[in-house]
């Protein structure tokens, strides 16, 4: 997968890929897993940053793709603030124009025809394209190197993955998700003056001896 | 074999002390199944870690044989790090840094320590209710809404694998509904068997930094400090001495948990002033709160809302 297929799925979501290239982009979903499945993580991805969560709409993918084959892709947005999406990050950008489900992608075959809708049930054919993964997963876009979050103080990181191993599975996931995603941010500093003198260190009130291993 | 025979145990006791209709008992049986199958399947795949707007991809391969498990996570963008462990030893990479964190954990039993610790309790402080079905990473799932009672917990919305129970998203929820934290599978693997290969790390460490904790076991204490005040439903669990990677002396670890969310407090000494910044800090959904009690760091963390973290933190102390 080249990066500038990627590039075109992530437009196509996002309605800005011209009229010629979705025709091409369409036709190549049929024939290789890689770029729909790709295409439906990009979605999924964009479904959740916007809280849409699993509810897309088949009809109007149906008509994204009939109009990409048929030529009739709505006016591409251009310059300005096509520019501005793509500064406003990879994964923004994937979820700008994410309410067309690529899950409906599944039914190019049939896209002609009108499939019922049942609510919260993708198309069958989504399921083949969610299992029709060829590959160990890959980075989805490389973030820029100059909106790379700030590291995370290795103390804090230790604490943070002792705190994990008691944390319940749920937490334990989301701490140690944090270790390796997010920075660490102060909120409110409450400010010590940074001077390197010895705090007035008392004796620890009796530290306790180990009683017993766990 | 042990741990699962101490799961099933903790599982006959939940579901004794679990009453009302049958609904919450599902309910209760839902989060339970869930609990098991983290720690117990299998698997690997993709999901996305998204917070206050900003989503990252990372990747997890989890392997369990006969009780011991080994995992490894490695985020896809971003930072790039990677945690891995394997055994008792755990493996820290973080290329931003370009340090390596070892440490080795002795002694100490998550699989336990992590389950639910009673429905009954659990009621008090959260209202638990089985929702509808939906579909994730082309899986149906059932929704489980876990509602926090005060403002001194989250909530969590759940999307349960309605085969494995594995939850395929998750939010964290505030008191008000609102989402501080999502994470989902876009891809999910539950195959019988995982390769040990597939806990080796994947980045090179060449000319990185090395932190070691010293091999020692984490220690039960009869730690010398307590919190006075604590909100209601939390009870100290744990109480250790453990070394930690970057730290001279082995650091004190309080536990506080309510069945579901957790706190740990630290307590280690303060060498100078340049050492602490004392206040409200985060790592993504984890708040921390950090103040200087007779010359020791106290720094209280949590997936919890921040006053309940400052709570816990400034009411720490000598016993």
């Amino acid at each position: 997968m080249t990066e500038q297929i990627s590039d075109q799925i992530s437009a196509f979501i996002d309605n800005e890929l011209p009229d010629d290239e979705s025709a091409l982009l369409v036709r190549r979903f049929e024939r290789d897993s890689e770029a729909r499945a790709r295409a439906m993580r990009y979605t999924l991805i964009g479904s959740a940053l916007r809280g849409e969560l699993l509810e897309p709409h088949p009809s109007v993918l149906r008509r994204r793709v009939a109009a990409a084959l048929l030529g009739t892709t709505p006016g591409v947005a251009r310059g300005k603030q096509r520019q501005s999406l793509r500064f406003g990050g990879p994964l923004l950008r994937v979820g700008i124009a994410a309410a067309v489900a690529v899950v409906a992608i599944g039914t190019l075959r049939s896209f002609r025809e009108e499939v019922p809708e049942t609510a919260g049930t993708p198309p069958v054919d989504a399921q083949f394209l969610a299992r029709d993964v060829p590959e160990l997963p890959s980075y989805v876009v490389p973030e820029t190197t100059d909106q790379a979050p700030a590291g995370v103080p290795i103390t804090l990181t230790t604490y943070l993955m002792h705190h994990s191993e008691y944390a319940s599975q749920l937490a334990r996931t989301s701490a140690r998700s944090n270790v390796v995603g997010a920075a660490t941010e102060v909120v409110d500093p409450d400010p010590v003056p940074v001077v390197s003198k010895p705090l007035p260190v008392e004796q620890p009130p009796i530290a306790g001896r180990p009683a017993e291993q766990q | 074999m042990r741990s699962r025979a101490v799961l099933a145990a903790r599982s006959s006791l939940v579901l004794l002390l679990v009453g009302g209709s049958g609904v919450a008992q599902e309910a209760h049986d839902w989060l339970d199944r869930m609990s098991r199958s983290v720690e117990e399947l299998n698997y690997r795949g993709t999901f996305v870690h998204i917070l206050g707007g900003t989503a990252r991809q990372l990747y997890i391969v989890h392997r369990n044989v006969d009780g011991q498990s080994g995992e490894r996570i490695l985020s896809m963008s971003g930072t790039g790090r990677e945690i891995v462990r394997q055994g008792d030893l755990v493996q820290s990479i973080l290329p931003d840094q370009r340090v390596v964190l070892f440490e080795t954990r002795k002694g100490v039993s998550p699989l336990v320590s992590a389950l639910p610790s009673g429905g009954a309790e659990l009621e008090l402080h959260y209202e638990i209710t089985l929702g509808g079905r939906a579909r994730v990473a082309d899986r149906a799932t059932q929704v489980l809404e876990i509602k926090p009672l005060d403002e001194f917990r989250y909530g969590y919305k759940l999307w349960l694998d309605r085969e494995t129970a594995m939850p395929l998203q998750s939010q964290l929820v505030d008191g008000q509904g609102g989402v501080v934290e999502q994470i989902m599978f876009t891809e999910i693997e539950v195959p019988a068997d995982i390769p040990p290969g597939d806990l080796e790390p994947t980045i090179e460490t060449t000319g990185f930094t090395a932190l070691r904790a010293a091999e020692l076991p984490a220690l039960a204490a009869e730690i010398s400090w307590q919190a006075n005040d604590v909100p209601g439903g939390f009870r100290l669990s744990i109480a250790t001495q453990s070394p930690m990677a970057g730290s001279e002396a082995p650091v004190d670890h309080l536990v506080y948990s309510d069945g579901l969310a957790t706190v740990s407090v630290f307590i280690e000494s303060a060498r100078t002033q340049s050492d602490v910044r004392e206040g409200f800090s985060n790592v993504g959904s984890t708040n921390a709160y950090t103040i200087v009690l007779r010359g020791r760091k106290v720094t209280a963390m949590g997936e919890v809302p921040p006053q309940t973290v400052r709570t816990i933190a400034t009411s720490l102390v000598a016993k």
